[in-house]
């Protein structure tokens, strides 16, 4: 066995995907630093015009709002859920059960998501509204795509109908790393339900809180198949979270300059969570 | 002896039937939906039943709108991509777990392998679009190939490496000893054993990329190289929506890759959390 097996292997690949990854970026630098119709190097004109683009704040705030929710709903209710299903329910199949049932969300096309969702939120037709004229909570029919608000509410719920089951299992399958003789003297020691949570539960948590909140923020910061389909932005640009308006920017104003300027504003603000995850994970797979 | 039932059981209880019904109700609806005639689906109230059920939303969008090549795209991508996919992770994660290189290697390898996973599509579609289509590859199945096998990466890499880190390394060691070569100890010993965990990472993987679509809705423009989701988006945004068509290609699109990954259910937890989580069902 020669020392430079290993290398010689993982040449072709590293090579692959430089050229299919670390190009492009290159390229992408070098695209922002243009201006896309002449080819003419401008500087950082692309990013100086970023500071003075209304829409870019816009939707940067809509983005912000659409990642704060849905993170936060995520995590306490899928949190809530696994330490109320992990505390009370002990047969086995249920447990299963539960496991099966969540995995199907997460692995529907986020545009399949976004077919269903169209079927509840349409005015008229969808079911929703049907079912809260019918219960008697409301008289007539909410535009839920139309209005910002409810709109807002609509992609956010798509998002943690698929994800909440993600934080679920996650912490569920954390929490089955507590020892239960511990649990249980703390029980009998007199610990209430939050200091349970506290000093028993939590330490077992809170490195996979910390991957499933990096692995949330950077799926929702990127937010577009789903949104495209049911709102496509809309109302207004009321949901034109950014990979929406980079998409409008390259691909419907053609300027692939400007885009890819912004673009790596996007990049910047992932790789910083991600080097928050490395960070953990690092340790981990350094045995 | 009967357990005295606490009344956080039977919230839970509660909970776990609200969720069950949140849960399976969107489905079912859509596949309701897409079984109904459009003028049922048009009744006031909404029949909770299909009256007069059919499957002809099914059969029209597939022949009458041709919908059938773009699942013929959509296999063939997913397919070549994962097939592509794992020989490009195995080159990465055999070395890396058989060979002794140092940790710095290792670790800086895995991780920017894993780096690919939280690059947003958006940051690589821009230039990628520009790329292609100066080297006349636009509207190709080919550069969706070469992406999903990209991004397909990290997933398989780090299956492989956590499944090859179970294998023993003294099962290979004896046929080596035996004077076998690395070669046949990897292909005839090794390979035979990770069979089953291949299997699962691929379905992953396909299933994954089967759901794919930014790069498609980018990259391509016409059948000869639309996938199914991009036929799925333009019934949903279209001006006056088919439901009944529309529900009917959202159902076959969940339905692959559901289906996929109950069959591959040990894993599925394990791939989307790159091994940090390890859950048995």
């Amino acid at each position: 066995m020669r020392h430079w097996t290993p290398y010689l292997l993982v040449a072709p690949p590293v090579v692959v995907l430089a050229s299919l990854v670390i190009y492009p970026l290159l390229y992408n630098v070098s695209l922002s630093l243009r201006n896309y119709r002449t080819g003419e190097f401008v500087g950082l004109h692309n990013f100086a015009r970023a500071l003075d683009d209304p829409q870019f704040f816009a939707s940067l705030r809509a983005t912000a709002v659409y990642v704060s929710g849905t993170l936060v709903i995520e995590v306490l209710l899928g949190l809530a859920l696994a330490l109320l299903v992990h505390r009370t329910i002990r047969s086995g199949w249920a447990r299963t059960l539960v496991y099966l049932l969540f995995l199907i969300p997460m692995v529907t096309p986020p545009i399949a998501a976004g077919v269903i969702a169209r079927l509840i939120y349409t005015p008229t037709y969808g079911v929703l509204n049907v079912l809260l004229e019918r219960v008697g909570l409301i008289r007539t029919d909410i535009l839920w795509l139309s209005e910002p608000l409810t709109a807002m509410f609509a992609v956010i719920s798509v998002d943690v109908w698929q994800w909440m089951p993600f934080v679920f299992l996650v912490c569920f399958a954390g929490l089955q790393a507590v020892p239960i003789d511990t649990a249980e003297a703390a029980r009998v020691d007199g610990a209430d339900g939050w200091r349970l949570f506290r000093h028993i539960e939590y330490p077992y948590l809170r490195s996979l809180l910390l991957l499933v909140m990096v692995f949330r923020f950077t799926d929702t910061f990127r937010v577009f198949d789903h949104v495209q389909v049911l709102t496509g932005g809309g109302p207004g640009a009321t949901t034109e979270f950014l990979s929406l308006y980079l998409y409008l920017i390259a691909f419907k104003f053609f300027n692939l300059s400007y885009a890819a300027a912004l673009s790596l504003f996007v990049l910047f603000v992932t790789s910083v969570a991600f080097s928050v995850l490395s960070r953990y994970l690092g340790r981990e797979v350094s045995e | 002896m009967r357990r005295r039932v606490s009344p956080w059981q039977v919230a839970a209880v509660a909970v776990l039937v609200v969720l069950t019904v949140l849960y399976l109700f969107p489905f079912y609806w859509m596949v309701v939906t897409a079984l109904k005639p459009l003028v049922e689906f048009y009744r006031f109230p909404p029949t909770l039943l299909p009256v007069h059920a059919t499957v002809e939303p099914f059969l029209s969008v597939l022949f009458a709108r041709g919908y059938l090549v773009l699942l013929r795209n959509s296999l063939v991508a997913c397919l070549t991509a994962v097939a592509a996919g794992m020989v490009v992770a195995m080159l990465i994660a055999y070395p890396v777990t058989r060979f002794p290189v140092p940790l710095a290697f290792r670790r800086g390898l895995m991780n920017w392998v894993l780096s690919l996973r939280f690059l947003p599509p958006i940051v690589v579609v821009i230039p990628f679009f520009d790329i292609v289509r100066k080297l006349g590859l636009y509207d190709s199945l080919l550069s969706l190939v070469l992406l999903y096998t990209v991004f397909s990466l990290p997933l398989t890499t780090w299956m492989l490496r956590g499944f090859l880190l179970e294998v023993p390394m003294e099962i290979e060691e004896a046929a080596l000893v035996d004077g076998a070569g690395r070669f046949y100890a990897f292909f005839k010993i090794l390979l035979p054993q990770l069979a089953p965990a291949l299997l699962a990472t691929g379905v992953i993987t396909f299933a994954l990329a089967w759901s794919e679509f930014m790069f498609a809705f980018i990259l391509s423009a016409t059948p000869r190289s639309q996938t199914f989701p991009i036929g799925v988006a333009s019934l949903v945004t279209q001006f006056e929506i088919i439901w009944n068509e529309m529900a009917a290609v959202g159902t076959i699109a969940a339905v692959v890759p559901i289906l996929l990954l109950l069959f591959a259910r040990r894993y599925v937890l394990v791939a989307l959390t790159f091994g940090a989580v390890r859950e048995k069902a």
